[in-house]
């Protein structure tokens, strides 16, 4: 008998239809991977499962049980624990303080919460620090915080949505070396993502989701990774492009991974940088930044991006790239050191400066940063140039709408109209509407683009590389910043690598330097 | 995800109704609950009612005395809704409406008794605007340049504010009156006519309602405007909602914080000023007596709305009117009013979280 049965479900938010009948089971002791594009009903599945939301109609039934949780608490009570795509953690206390959260005992014991960690730590090789606050943790971090959280609870059934988009190599490793192992002692995982290497090591079975429908169930035993692929995106996929392979974590066709990237590439800096007289798109000198403690974040650093070149910013996260992507967009000040964008000094200078300097961010924290959820699409893409579309200071909200209508048909933002809440859109969607906004700039020069491809699937991430390169088409110059090392060499055309707030490297993207790259990463062999 | 999508394009035919309904059963409620307690207090209930009818809208004396004091209620609610429509929580309603009427008190003394075409009033009025602007723009620089929570620094800015006032009427170097033997109270002397806001029914000269009205008409259409369909109301609600996002979009967050707090405080400052000028004439030291807590109230009810503001300043009022008569003339203590009017805040606010419950289903 099925641990959880799933029959009929469907959920409906207002005009968007997420889920449309659909029916899975997952076994006590199987790890089950859920597959499809953003949009595609994954992440409600998920919510719903756990409770969050409630289905409009459909079934499901656990351990032998109806199943129909009010909230949360029910399916954590039953033994069903989630780690959501965002982080539901107290920034400003301590790990052990959050471990400690939600714990259902009236005193609590900090030894419990440190001996539990301990254990973990252990038995999976989930290693934080328990006295560690949460803000100054790396995304990676906290996501790891999360997962903690969720096993201290001994849980039946594992629902994990998307959690291997903000960690690294070795992190996902050991992550599903704790799936694998979970599985093994009896427990049901169900396993959101879009890297089918990640399908390939760990599950036992795969429901392809497109559209909120299930498209398939496939035992991975003998499975063909391109006919999941087809099935999650409805077509036939560019097989042969570099990208993709390394999005969705599978080799690309030996040859094609080298030469597929190289084809469009103007010739740059690697060449011959003598000739080149251009102004660059991004000059950095000597930039530090010292946090409130007076550590040094970003130490001397120093780049240069041409016009119509990618440059990768290699690293293990929690080295500098946040600190170096939060400055360029003018949210943080420098401590020292110089930036220039076209030409134009910019070391302090406001957000709307570095606007106006021709310059398009793409930040890291897509929530946080880059949008504001409970605005409309709409006024997200224009609230930096409202004046373009006011009178005597009044909006004139239908030609906004109209405009953004265009915007977004030009850049494929897939929503039912222009203003619907940003939040409404899936991840890969509003960041399709963050980059339609930041490469509409006039007189651009520059983009930076700071993990633009983290938490989105196939589809999207497609969509965003193929956008970044037409930027660079156009004769932008792009910093390109990602904790995805194949992504990188497979679009940059030069990777600086970065350890401990500092430029430790710098190399071509050919794939053969992978592991020489890999070794800078972690703070081996300088260059 | 979808929550936003569901409560904006839910059966809005169905559940503005309700939106209505709700908040004036609980009101009647709560007035049902009010007059138990003046019963028990062995009043007779018709005397009670009668004196809080007649003080309400008994003539058209009382209707225009009504108005008058939701015109202070609805400025200083507005103020707040101005604000916090930027997150801010401007709730130094009472502070601001202090030096905006101790300024224009002070104008009208000194100077303004002389100028022509209605500007006798309307300098005196700006120049209370502009001292309660400064009042609230004081706490906007506090929070934009040195992260200081407004809800404090309004309300401590409130506790200088009244002092200050109390000086300025124990003063004789000051706004004091001179000692003569009929009158030796700590106030201003009355101010000039032509500074008195001119009544707007002046012929029949019964109503005492003056043009204070229209202005605060004028303030209710341009808040609304500029909240709902300026760039600067866009500008507010961003800053509001994701400051961060705001800044990186270009928005100058701190100067907007300024503005929002000196805005609100600019309402607040001419609801004082029109306070004096419209109907007590001359300034002591306890002259705005708790309305801009009120009018703080009526713009936390308002959920925001212009229109909520009008609604609620214009509830408020005519219930502090009826409430004063009914101790005049009833003998029932004030007291009893004041929690009747605390059990109406509380019926409306929970009605509030009853309809969010039920549209978010």
């Amino acid at each position: 008998m099925a641990l959880l049965e799933i029959t009929g479900l469907a959920k409906q938010f207002g005009p968007v239809v997420a889920l449309d009948g659909v029916s899975l089971t997952v076994e006590a002791g199987e790890v089950h991977c859920l597959l499809g594009e953003n949009g595609a009903g994954k992440s409600t599945l998920c919510n719903l499962i756990f409770g969050v939301h409630r289905p409009d109609a459909g079934a499901m039934a656990f351990a032998g049980r109806p199943f129909a949780p009010a909230g949360p608490a029910d399916a954590l009570r039953l033994g069903i624990a989630m780690v959501h795509q965002h982080f539901s953690l107290v920034p400003n206390m301590t790990v052990a303080e959050n471990l400690m959260l939600g714990r259902a005992d009236a005193v609590l014991r900090l030894g419990d919460a440190l001996a539990g960690l301990e254990r973990l730590a252990g038995e999976y090789g989930l290693r934080v620090d328990p006295h560690r606050v949460i803000e100054d943790l790396s995304v990676g971090e906290r996501q790891r915080v999360e997962i903690i959280k969720c096993l201290l609870g001994n849980p039946r059934l594992l629902v994990l949505d998307e959690p291997t988009a903000v960690l690294q190599h070795e992190e996902i490793d050991a992550l599903l070396g704790i799936c694998r192992r979970l599985a093994e002692n009896g427990k049901a995982v169900i396993l959101v993502t879009h890297k089918l290497a990640e399908i390939a090591k760990v599950a036992a079975r795969t429901t392809v989701l497109r559209q909120g429908r299930v498209v398939e169930t496939v035992s991975m035993a003998g499975a063909d990774m391109r006919a999941l692929v087809r099935s999650m995106v409805g077509r036939d996929v560019k097989s042969a492009d570099a990208v993709l392979a390394a999005t969705i974590g599978i080799e690309g066709d030996g040859g094609a991974a080298g030469t597929a990237p190289a084809a469009g590439k103007p010739v740059n800096g690697r060449a011959s940088p003598a000739q080149d007289t251009r102004v660059p798109a991004l000059t950095i000198e000597g930039l530090t930044y010292r946090d409130a403690d007076g550590v040094a974040r970003l130490d001397a650093v120093s780049l240069v991006v041409k016009p119509g070149e990618i440059v990768g910013v290699a690293g293990v996260e929690g080295n500098g790239q946040t600190e170096l992507g939060s400055i360029l967009a003018g949210l943080t000040g420098p401590t020292s050191g110089s930036i220039a964008i076209g030409g134009k000094a910019l070391a302090g200078a406001t957000p709307r400066e570095i606007t106006a300097a021709g310059a398009g961010i793409v930040p890291e924290d897509r929530h946080a940063v880059a949008m504001v959820p409970d605005l409309s699409i709409a006024e997200n893409l224009f609230l930096g140039m409202l004046s373009r579309f006011s009178r005597f200071g009044l909006l004139d909200r239908g030609r906004m709408s109209a405009s953004a209508a265009e915007l977004m048909r030009e850049f494929d933002v897939r929503a039912p109209g222009p203003d619907l809440p940003m939040s409404s859109l899936s991840g890969g969607n509003q960041q399709k509407a963050v980059l339609a906004r930041e490469l509409s700039l006039p007189n651009m020069v520059f983009l930076l683009a700071a993990q633009p491809t983290r938490g989105l699937d196939v589809g999207a991430v497609e969509a965003v590389y193929g956008r970044i390169r037409s930027a660079r088409e156009r004769g932008l110059g792009v910093l390109l910043i990602s904790s995805e090392l194949d992504e990188l060499i497979a679009v940059s055309d030069r990777i600086v690598v970065m350890y401990r707030g500092k430029v430790v490297g710098q190399m071509t993207s050919d794939p053969a330097n992978k592991e020489a790259i890999g070794a800078m990463m972690s703070g081996h062999g300088h260059v | 995800m979808g929550r936003t999508v569901g409560s904006k394009l839910g059966p809005l035919r169905a559940y503005l109704p309700l939106q209505i309904v709700v908040p004036v059963l609980a009101t009647v409620a709560a007035i049902a609950v009010g007059l138990v307690i003046i019963a028990s207090t062995g009043t007779p209930l018709e005397d009670a009612l009668s004196a809080f009818w007649d003080g309400m809208a008994g003539d058209i004396f009382n209707i225009g005395a009504s108005i008058n004091r939701a015109i202070s209620l609805g400025l200083v609610g507005l103020g707040f809704i101005f604000a916090n429509r930027a997150n801010l929580t401007n709730v130094g309603g009472e502070g601001q409406m202090a030096v905006g009427g101790m300024f224009a008190t002070a104008m009208a003394l000194h100077g303004a008794a002389g100028l022509p075409f209605g500007l006798a009033y309307l300098v005196p009025l700006a120049v209370g605007a502009l001292a309660g602007a400064v009042w609230g723009g004081f706490a906007g620089v506090l929070k934009a340049r040195r992260d200081t929570n407004e809800v404090i620094s309004t309300l401590l800015l409130t506790f200088i504010a009244l002092p200050l006032v109390y000086w300025s009427v124990q003063s004789f170097n000051l706004l004091r009156k001179p000692m003569s033997d009929v009158s030796s109270l700590p106030e201003s002397p009355e101010i000039p006519d032509t500074t008195k806001l001119p009544l707007l029914l002046p012929e029949d000269q019964t109503s005492p309602l003056h043009v204070g009205l229209p202005l605060a008409i004028l303030a209710v259409i341009v808040v609304a405007l500029i909240l709902q369909k300026s760039a600067f109301g866009l500008k507010l609600r961003a800053v509001g909602l994701n400051s961060i996002a705001a800044r990186r979009a270009g928005i100058r967050s701190g100067s907007l914080i300024i503005v929002a707090l000196a805005v609100s405080g600019a309402l607040g400052g001419l609801a004082g000023a029109i306070m004096i000028l419209g109907q007590q004439y001359y300034l002591t030291s306890s002259f705005s007596s708790g309305y801009g807590f009120d009018g703080l109230v009526v713009g936390l009810l308002s959920r925001g709305s212009a229109v909520g503001v009008v609604v609620g300043a214009l509830l408020f009022g005519f219930l502090r009117s009826g409430s004063i008569n009914m101790e005049i003339s009833a003998h029932v203590p004030a007291a009893v009013v004041l929690i009747c009017q605390g059990l109406i805040v509380i019926a409306i606010a929970a009605s509030a979280i009853l309809i969010d419950r039920r549209a978010r289903r």
